[in-house]
């Protein structure tokens, strides 16, 4: 059943969060990103919602995303540290219509570093998304604000997104996952164990009609 | 057992019993419909607008079929006890619980909320005062939302609503979204302890329909029609009947959320006793209760259910003592025992959130809502008052 090529798939599960104030557009980027679709109609994210991407990497490796929608509002007591635990990435959101919700961005950027770490002790990988880019009003340049604001609060970078209109939503992920996938394999196995799972045979044969090897 | 057996059947449309017959036929064309959506289910993004979803006061609107001799004397037995100089609250909830004919509905959750008294003649007084306090507080403090203390308050309510009941066309009238930022408003000051706490919103729904329905057949109807008194009526109904339940569940609002902390680890224990199948499953595939069963307490249900069933399992909490905080609980160990079947067939993280996350609760009615607080019953019985009694 397992021939040679499947043998050497690999297979990667990693949990991804999805943080930022109450109606940024977290759920709709989310939306877009799996089922390549948006709608007005996203009701208000109660707790946390769940959903899986997955990606064909490369001929030799296949990716499983576990989105983490949390609520935006989660702003209550120690909630953030049960939903935050193993997660290996999160993209924190902004929308560039509301100012207020940038600021909040450091906050957020702050709770996520003091409540989950990779083994080795550094923060997860975070990349911040400037959603709704499709909305904004002045055409300012601010690359090197931004640039420099990333450095500083320690993200890996930024990207200017649309869920509406599909901008950026792919190419801020593909972003996240190389990163997550660099400190993936910058690790001894044995370390690295909890983020990845090694799928069984039978598993790693059936998704590989997906298209994986 | 037979029973959740013949509310599958129901769902699946197959033929059976005889008083689910009518229901069926008039639902016949949209049935094959949402079987193949339902399939659908899991991966589309948003619930399919079918239907059913307008169809929200309940199963018996117009429309339906004529009333039973059963159902024209429960009818007849509310009317006598609502008439009666001083209404027996006790005999009203008995009679409630199985269900609260639409024509008394409003006039019984009034009375039920603890809102309107049980003496006949005091109530008009009683409501009128009300009313004319609620907009004493709209006038006093509506302004103040755009004051700097409270405009994040307001901004977060009015980013809510328009994302509330998005699928039904009556929520995204510009009148009713105005009524619902205002009662929200003024319930959030004045409960600084919580403030606005997402999930809140959903809550009003039930009240406002139900009060609607009383001029007009809320399934399509522009509100802004309505005379204004009427609508302001509607309005300060539905925010003292709010606030009359969440006076009840306050601690699922407060700091850090302890009453929903405290309900999610009594449902993982009840849970445990319970089905120990569905217990150790989750375990095994690390599942932890939080992670489905906050919405479930947050919303009181609301987003796993359609409005029609929310509204008629509300008759059943209004008629239970402590209905809303303690016998929600059982319901929704019942709620999650519906679904024992096809948790236990998914085998992995991912696919069991995103069940318990989408579950297919799209065509229920009251049948299954009955059945659900049957099953709840039963559970209360036999599990709050013998608490060790099922302990390993």
């Amino acid at each position: 059943m397992a021939g040679g090529s499947v043998f050497e798939c690999k297979e990667y599960l990693f949990k991804v969060l999805v943080i930022g104030e109450l109606g940024v557009g977290k759920t709709s980027i989310i939306k877009r990103y799996v089922h390549q679709l948006f709608s007005q109609h996203y009701r208000a994210t109660i707790g946390v919602d769940f959903a899986l991407k997955v990606i064909n990497w490369d001929s030799k490796t296949l990716v499983r995303l576990q989105l983490w929608d949390i609520a935006g509002q989660e702003r209550f007591g120690n909630m953030t540290r049960v939903y935050y635990k193993e997660a290996v990435g999160a993209f924190v959101v902004f929308d560039v219509t509301r100012g207020s919700t940038f600021e909040a961005v450091s906050k957020w950027k702050h709770d996520l570093d003091s409540k989950v770490k990779l083994a080795n002790g550094n923060p997860i990988p975070s990349v911040l998304l400037a959603n709704k880019c499709d909305q904004k009003k002045e055409s300012s340049n601010n690359t090197a604000l931004m640039d420099n604001f990333c450095k500083e609060t320690g993200f890996l970078g930024w990207f200017e997104t649309s869920a509406k209109d599909n901008i950026n939503v792919d190419e801020a992920a593909r972003f996240l996952v190389e990163n997550i996938l660099a400190n993936d394999k910058g690790l001894p196995y044995e370390e690295s164990n909890g983020d990845r799972i090694k799928l069984d045979q039978e598993t790693v044969a059936a998704e590989s009609k997906s298209g994986c090897c | 057992n037979r029973g959740a057996r013949r509310a599958r059947d129901i769902r699946a449309g197959s033929t059976g019993t005889k008083n689910a017959t009518h229901h069926r036929q008039y639902n016949k064309n949209s049935s094959a419909h949402i079987r193949s959506t339902l399939q659908k289910q899991q991966s589309l993004p948003v619930r399919p607008i079918i239907p059913l979803v307008a169809r929200m006061s309940d199963q018996n609107a117009s429309g339906a079929p004529p009333m039973t001799v059963r159902e024209k004397s429960r009818l007849d037995k509310f009317k006598q006890l609502l008439a009666s100089p001083n209404t027996d609250l006790e005999e009203l909830r008995k009679h409630s619980w199985s269900g609260i004919p639409r024509e008394v509905r409003p006039i019984t959750w009034r009375l039920l909320s603890g809102y309107l008294p049980a003496n006949k003649e005091r109530r008009e007084l009683v409501l009128k005062r009300k009313r004319d306090e609620y907009f004493g507080f709209i006038e006093q403090y509506y302004h103040s939302r755009t004051d700097e203390h409270y405009k994040d308050t307001y901004r977060q309510i009015h980013i809510d609503i328009p994302r509330t009941n998005p699928l039904i066309p009556l929520f995204q009238q510009p009148v009713v979204q105005e009524v619902f930022e205002r009662i929200l408003f003024i319930w959030a000051i004045r409960h600084p302890a919580s403030g606005y706490v997402q999930g809140i919103n959903d809550l009003v729904t039930p009240f406002f329909v139900v009060f609607l329905s009383e001029f007009v057949n809320v399934e399509n109807f522009e509100v802004a029609a309505l005379p204004l008194d009427t609508r302001r009526n509607i309005e300060a109904d539905s925010f003292w009947c709010m606030s009359k339940l969440l006076d009840g569940i306050q601690d699922n609002y407060t700091f850090a959320q302890p009453g929903i902390q405290n309900k999610v680890k009594a449902l993982e224990e009840l849970v445990s006793r319970i089905d120990e199948d569905i217990h150790n499953h989750f375990k095994r595939y690390e599942v932890e209760y939080l992670q489905f069963a906050f919405r479930w307490m947050n919303n009181l249900l609301m987003r796993e259910l359609p409005l029609r069933c929310t509204i008629r399992l509300w008759d059943t909490y209004q008629a239970e003592a402590e209905g809303f905080s303690h016998f929600h609980l059982y319901v929704c160990s019942a709620f999650l025992i519906e679904w024992r079947k096809e948790i236990l067939s998914m085998v992995d993280f991912q696919g069991l959130l995103m069940l318990l996350q989408n579950l297919p609760t799209i065509h229920w009615g009251n049948e299954e809502v009955g059945l659900l607080l049957a099953e709840a019953y039963r559970l209360k019985y036999m599990f709050a008052d013998a608490p060790s009694h099922y302990k390993r």
